[in-house]
């Protein structure tokens, strides 16, 4: 009777042991979760060109201008890497694997599949850099074949970074045409046929930092539209904000400085930032409502 | 010779007619009342910073609409002639809301006008101007001169037709040159009405006004 009570009593403790086997079981056989990390010093971000073949002979069109690619490595095991790409303001989510050949390093990761411009990368570390190439899934895009040299860059939020002056800031994506008149000898007025106007932008944009300082209303006056979204925009690139905006990609993505990270800043801003995005913005919309329009 | 004065008339109202409705839709932005809108949203340090800008603005942008109605009347030699109190009583409105209202509060704002210096002074001697013009204008009708009166008003009223005239040339130089915001406000701050009031001088001397 004893023995009775006692198996009883014992009989959910045994139960619960033989679940407790069952779920490490399980836990072994998913793998995955419990699996040792690898190759952490890879971790991080790579950053580089993503460009074709043809497109560094192709000087035609400046859209395809060469893009900036950023895979962001976020974990590596035996059998799966988990990582990210952001290129053109489009972040995308890598799974693949890394295969270890006698200390030869090489990456396949892969695209969802579920976007247009989705794909798959194929990278060997060389060195400090990652090269390899990425093959679009629907080959009937453009440019279905694209290289790339990452090299690996800590992404660090500064707030004194400032947009390299050597470069001239055109925006080249959009223009109008504006007609050009000719006043002739006899006075009447030729038209020289329309030429296409391009918007620059000020050296200003190098001079007023909208992370640091707090800007009023007499520094920006003066300021056309382009140079206010720069202005603005500069801070979104210190936060590592991805462009989706051609025009800002062309800026941005040749910054040494610049890593595309997210597409959303919005709670990375500062106190600062936050303010001045608030006039920058009142001013873009007084520019866009008011600067070539009757009135002040 | 009378029709031809009539074409004229009517080519002067179609064309007043543009430029005012143009304005009447620029002062309609201002209502209903607000501290940010439309040129106000680059005004805010003044707005916040000084108290009497926003009530003196508002007082400038909503009489100086009314001066302009002075253009489809004051000039036409059948009013003048037919209906002297129609003259009369658009006369009284006009002097009455310049020399009141909108001088008075063109020449405070122009005090804090964008542009710097240079187009402070502009505004400042226009304002003054314009007020001295139409005060002349008052006195000397008062004392039945006539012709006096006209050649004040002709200034006046060159000076009045600046709101329209600085905001198209504007559209001219933004045009054709695409110059930064302020450099064009600059120019225009002069621009405005420094020709107008030597188009009223020149049809003064010519005689034709």
């Amino acid at each position: 009777m004893m023995k009775r009570i006692l198996l009883l009593a014992l009989l959910p403790f045994l139960m619960l042991s033989c679940r407790e086997n069952k779920k490490t079981n399980a836990q072994k056989q998913a793998g995955g979760i419990a699996q040792q990390e690898i190759h952490k010093e890879l971790y991080g971000f790579w950053v580089g060109d993503f460009y074709t073949q043809d497109e560094l002979e192709y000087d035609g069109d400046m859209t395809d201008a060469v893009k900036k690619l950023n895979i962001n490595i976020k974990k590596i095991t035996k059998d799966t890497v988990i990582a990210q790409s952001v290129v053109s303001g489009n972040s995308r989510p890598l799974l693949g694997k890394l295969s270890d050949d006698g200390g030869k390093i090489t990456f396949v990761l892969d695209e969802p599949g579920s976007e247009k411009y989705d794909g798959k990368f194929e990278i060997t570390l060389v060195g400090d850099t990652l090269i390899g190439k990425w093959n679009a899934y629907k080959t009937a895009l453009k440019w279905p074949e694209k290289q790339f040299k990452l090299l690996k860059k800590a992404f660090i939020y500064n707030a004194s970074l400032m947009l390299p002056t050597e470069a001239s800031y055109v925006d080249w994506s959009d223009h109008k045409m504006v007609e050009h008149l000719d006043t002739l000898e006899d006075g009447t007025i030729d038209s020289l046929g329309a030429n296409a106007f391009y918007r620059s932008a000020s050296d200003q944009i190098f001079k007023l930092n909208a992370s640091t300082v707090l800007l009023n209303e007499a520094d920006l006056k003066n300021l056309r539209k382009l140079d206010l979204q720069i202005i603005k925009n500069t801070i979104f690139a210190r936060h590592g904000y991805a462009f989706k905006k051609q025009t800002f990609r062309n800026f941005f993505d040749p910054v040494e400085w610049y890593v595309p990270v997210k597409n959303n800043v919005d709670n990375d801003l500062t106190a600062i930032e936050n303010k001045n995005i608030k006039l920058l913005d009142r001013f873009t919309k007084y520019a866009e409502d008011n600067y070539d329009a009757f009135g002040r | 010779m009378k029709k031809s004065i009539s074409y004229l008339s009517v080519a002067w109202l179609l064309f007043f007619g543009y430029f005012f409705v143009l304005m009447l839709q620029i002062t309609l932005r201002y209502l209903p009342f607000g501290t940010e809108v439309a040129f106000l949203q680059i005004k805010q340090t003044e707005v916040t910073g000084i108290s009497a800008y926003l009530p003196v603005f508002y007082i400038h942008v909503y009489s100086a609409i009314f001066v302009l109605l002075a253009g489809f009347t004051q000039f036409n030699p059948k009013i003048l002639s037919k209906y002297p109190k129609i003259h009369r009583l658009l006369g009284y409105l006009y002097a009455g809301v310049v020399l009141i209202l909108a001088a008075p509060s063109g020449i405070f704002i122009g005090c804090f006008a964008n542009g710097g210096l240079m187009a402070k002074t502009s505004f400042i001697i226009l304002g003054v101007l314009w007020f001295w013009f139409t005060f002349k204008a008052v006195q000397f009708i008062i004392n039945r001169k006539i012709k006096a009166h006209k050649k004040m008003m002709c200034r006046s009223f060159a000076l009045a037709t600046s709101a329209i005239t600085l905001r198209l040339w504007k559209v001219i130089l933004v045009y054709l040159f695409h110059p930064a915001p302020m450099d064009v406000y600059q120019i225009i701050a002069w621009l405005g009405w420094i020709p107008n009031l030597l188009l009223a001088e020149w049809l003064i001397k010519r005689k034709i006004i």
